[in-house]
């Protein structure tokens, strides 16, 4: 697995920096022994299965929920009980109830009193592009305007740390090309931290720096997404000579079509293996992040999971 | 055998504005997309889109003026013209006559298929 270095905690001032956090509702423990370190003015991709713990993990960083063990430093200082550091926090929970007597207009009219950096016009054009309907009471929103509600609120808190919980559920793609959108625009212009939870990879990819993936409670790949992506490839062709070529190496997975068989290997493909594959007439490609997710056996682990729990 | 897709995009990305200032769309001296440009146009991560500006600036493609932008450098075109004349026989001639060959035709095969009246 890969890791980044551990730095010092007694050194770190800026950024997010997390050391053995445990979050258990009852017995259940959703984070365990967690530890990240997050470098200021990136933006994250928190990856991992439903129940992984990536709503608790934003969660427990902006004070929402309280942790039951570790450390959580943000800029150097704890978040907790800590109003002036979680004024430079923004996190919109994908379930997020509001007042169901407010309209979508007062809810935005109280944010700049939460938010020191919120930017009005940008709220403004935000709530224009994605045609939010001001008057409409928060109950009456469909599940596409609801989040487009919090993709507004995040994108104009200004936030240096802002949260994004599966931002798009609901959304058509149409609102999410806006949504990429305005988000690369505005952190060029304004740099901040933006930590994303997405089960659309491949599609957010390209706006990532890294990936977090977490699974059961643990951070399990934290890496730079390039790094990431070449740390997989998929070879095609018949069955023999796929098997030649991919003999000695780490197999993740196989799908085979008749005579077909194609294999996601672990490793990356140099001048030696583009020269196997040809004499061996077998075709190389880049594995998918989310090839790469699976590849880590996250998925097999949580389908078996799911079964144990039925 | 060709694996271009597997590179980073901050690497396709350079490669693509490389070949649109060998192509002439933007001449010696003109101002090339800024990072934020870059980034909504491809819905890129900046840090990504500032990659691959870097890259054109260690490459001598472009420089930066300070507070305005990115300029293309004079000679710039010229130079990669160059480079590639250089890199002509190894990428593309040596690929073509190995497809060439696993099909049967012969280099003189070629030469004549090369020479050929195009109508």
């Amino acid at each position: 697995m890969t890791t980044l270095a551990t730095p010092d905690l007694a050194t770190v001032t800026s950024g997010i920096s997390i050391r053995h956090l445990d979050k258990s509702y009852g017995n259940l423990l959703v984070l365990d022994n967690l530890n990240l370190d997050l470098a200021p003015d990136r933006v994250y991709g928190l990856l991992g299965p439903n129940g992984a713990g990536k709503t608790t993990l934003m969660s427990v960083i902006c004070n929402h929920t309280f942790r039951s063990a570790g450390t959580v430093l943000l800029d150097g200082d704890d978040p907790a009980e800590n109003a002036p550091v979680l004024a430079r926090t923004c996190f919109i929970r994908e379930d997020q109830a509001y007042n169901d007597v407010f309209s979508v207009g007062a809810i935005l009219g109280i944010m700049p009193g939460f938010y020191p950096s919120w930017d009005e016009d940008l709220c403004r054009r935000l709530v224009g592009r994605f045609r939010l309907p001001l008057r409409r009471s928060a109950r009456k929103l469909s599940r596409g305007q609801k989040s487009a509600l919090a993709i507004v609120i995040s994108l104009a808190s200004r936030a240096p740390y802002t949260f994004l919980d599966e931002p798009y559920l609901g959304l058509d793609p149409t609102a999410r090309e806006i949504f990429y959108e305005e988000l690369m625009a505005d952190i060029a212009e304004h740099p901040r931290t933006i930590v994303m939870s997405t089960h659309l990879i491949d599609e957010a990819a390209d706006l990532m720096e890294e990936v977090v993936v977490l699974h059961q409670g643990t951070v399990v790949l934290h890496a730079d997404v390039d790094e990431a992506r070449s740390s997989a490839f998929v070879a095609r062709g018949r069955v023999d000579d796929v098997r030649a070529f991919a003999a000695g190496r780490e197999i993740v997975a196989e799908h085979a079509l008749g005579q077909i068989l194609s294999v996601t290997i672990r490793g990356s493909v140099g001048p030696e293996e583009e020269d196997l594959a040809a004499s061996r007439h077998v075709s190389l490609e880049p594995a998918s992040l989310q090839d790469l997710i699976a590849a880590l056996g996250i998925h097999d682990l949580t389908t078996a999971l799911t079964q144990e729990n039925r | 055998m060709a694996f271009a897709s597997d590179r980073p995009i901050f690497l396709e990305l350079a490669d693509a504005i490389a070949a649109d200032v060998l192509a002439g769309l933007y001449p010696e001296e003109s101002q090339v997309p800024s990072t934020t440009e870059l980034a909504v146009h491809y819905r890129i991560n900046p840090a990504t889109a500032g990659k691959a500006l870097n890259r054109l600036v260690d490459a001598g493609v472009i420089y930066k003026k300070r507070g305005v932008g990115m300029f293309v450098a004079t000679g710039a075109p010229e130079a990669m013209r160059r480079q590639r004349r250089a890199e002509f026989h190894a990428e593309f001639v040596v690929p073509l006559l190995s497809e060439a060959h696993r099909l049967g035709l012969t280099t003189t095969d070629v030469v004549s298929l090369i020479t050929k009246d195009p109508s």
